[in-house]
């Protein structure tokens, strides 16, 4: 095996900073899609009226149990078979947007149900509503047990943009492929491929302790 | 036209095969203070549960004030109410919990003014004035800004009295308030307790196993068992000459325990 130090800094490199962006970029959207869109999923599951909570369990069901890039295959094929044509990119954040948004509805139901009984009464009895008990004494205090799984998810959607390049979206793994095939040599672009992923997760992990610790500390007294 | 503060009419409540009240008739005055005793699983706390619409009932209705709260008035007719009337009507009840059921993330003044402020849509500064004179009268103004975390368990359950008065409640529940506390803070709970009922300015039910207290501060004590009302009086006369057998075998298995 052999290094080649001026290919890495002058051809790899540059081409790989602007991938870095675009990763980057579809983990930040995937991810506050995911949180917002699990929030909903959540809150349709746990309604009282059947009519929302089957459904919304089903659906759920369906995407947790299908392949993620099969889902990607599915919105980057279909979605234009019925007169929706969107860019690579904004379908490949669709898609790892709502594949998350049923795990993190599982995070937010774990976490909400976590919240003691009485909590819930406590709202009733001073009869606050639906909105104020979620926002004001709810969700205050699901946020130690939600923040750090929550957390885990944003590294886990980072490590599965790499499913894009299948729908040749220009985020990293797609750049380092192309790089290789271009130049008959993977080597370098594939390593830095690698050691970006690993830097990225450990400071986003690092991150997620600090904000873990600033909940955990501003919450619980 | 007088009516009843609170009235339960035939009210059914039922956990699947198991009746827990069964066709409940009851009714309080307006003003009245009345201790319900008895064993447990009696369903003495579902009477206060279900009016606190903590829990559905399966049949019959309840007044508050003379107007129905699981049920409204649609063209004459009683249909099951919507959740804006419940809330409308549930607006005139307080309830105080058996384990103090206070925000842990928020200060004793926060407690208070959560439920005046976001709910009564009363100021900032109205709410605080309003919550420390109330924190005063339990006499703990000087702990308004610690969290529950930081008070005793009497002190938890004095600020859990002081948010609930913040609604400004007509009828107030106690469910067991003294019973999670050490006994040492017993007293200065049910101090607070006996202030509100002499006050006359509550409709008071209380749930308690305290039966010199509730023999001391109630107009009415009443004795549940198994999901019927089986005997209510004056105090003294429930507890000096009780007429229900297993109202006596209560009574003096209680009295025994101390």
């Amino acid at each position: 095996m052999d290094w080649d130090w001026d290919f890495t800094f002058e051809t790899v490199l540059p081409r790989m900073w602007e991938a870095a962006g675009v990763t980057i970029w579809a983990t930040v959207i995937s991810f506050l899609l995911a949180l917002v869109g699990g929030l909903i999923l959540m809150l349709l599951k746990t309604h009282r009226s059947p009519w929302v909570s089957r459904p919304a369990t089903e659906v759920i069901e369906f995407i947790r149990a299908t392949p993620l890039l099969v889902q990607i295959f599915f919105l980057f094929f279909l979605l234009p078979e019925i007169g929706i044509t969107l860019p690579p990119l904004t379908t490949g954040i669709l898609a790892i947007g709502i594949y998350n948004s049923a795990l993190c509805a599982e995070v937010y139901r774990a976490g909400f149900q976590a919240v003691p009984k009485g909590q819930w009464e406590a709202c009733i009895a001073l009869n606050m509503s639906t909105y104020r008990t979620y926002r004001d004494v709810i969700i205050p205090q699901s946020l130690p047990p939600i923040v750090p799984a929550l957390g885990n998810y944003l590294v886990a959607i980072f490590k599965e943009t790499p499913l894009l390049s299948f729908v040749a979206v220009a985020e990293i793994m797609q750049i380092s492929k192309l790089i290789g095939a271009e130049y008959y040599r993977f080597t370098e672009a594939v390593t830095i491929a690698g050691i970006f992923f690993l830097v990225m997760s450990l400071v986003a992990a690092f991150l997620i302790r600090i904000v873990e610790n600033y909940v955990k500390r501003s919450i619980l007294h | 036209m007088t009516h009843p503060m609170i009235q339960f009419d035939k009210v059914l409540k039922a956990y699947g095969a198991l009746q827990v009240l069964k066709d409940l008739d009851f009714s309080v005055d307006k003003g009245e203070v009345v201790s319900i005793i008895g064993p447990s699983g009696s369903g003495k706390t579902t009477v206060l549960r279900v009016l606190m619409t903590l829990e559905g009932i399966q049949g019959g209705t309840m007044y508050v004030d003379g107007e129905p709260l699981n049920k409204m008035n649609v063209d004459g007719q009683l249909v099951d109410a919507s959740k804006a009337h419940i809330r409308r009507i549930r607006s005139k009840i307080g309830m105080v919990f058996q384990n103090f059921n206070l925000f842990p993330h928020m200060t004793a003044l926060e407690n208070c003014n959560e439920s005046p402020i976001f709910t009564q849509g009363k100021s900032k500064a109205e709410a605080t004035e309003e919550s420390m004179r109330l924190l005063d009268t339990v006499g703990l103004a000087d702990k308004a800004n610690h969290y529950p975390s930081q008070l005793s368990g009497g002190q938890q359950q004095r600020v859990a009295i002081a948010r609930t008065l913040a609604m400004h409640p007509e009828i107030l529940l106690f469910d067991e308030p003294t019973s999670a506390l050490d006994p040492e803070m017993v007293g200065e709970v049910l101090e607070v307790i006996r202030n509100l009922a002499e006050s006359g300015n509550y409709t008071m039910l209380l749930v308690t196993h305290q039966m010199g207290f509730a023999r001391e501060v109630s107009d009415r004590v009443c004795f549940f068992d198994g999901g019927f009302m089986v005997e209510q009086g004056q105090p003294n006369d429930l507890f000096g000459n009780p007429q229900n057998e297993r109202l006596k075998q209560f009574l003096s298995k209680v009295l025994e325990a101390g």
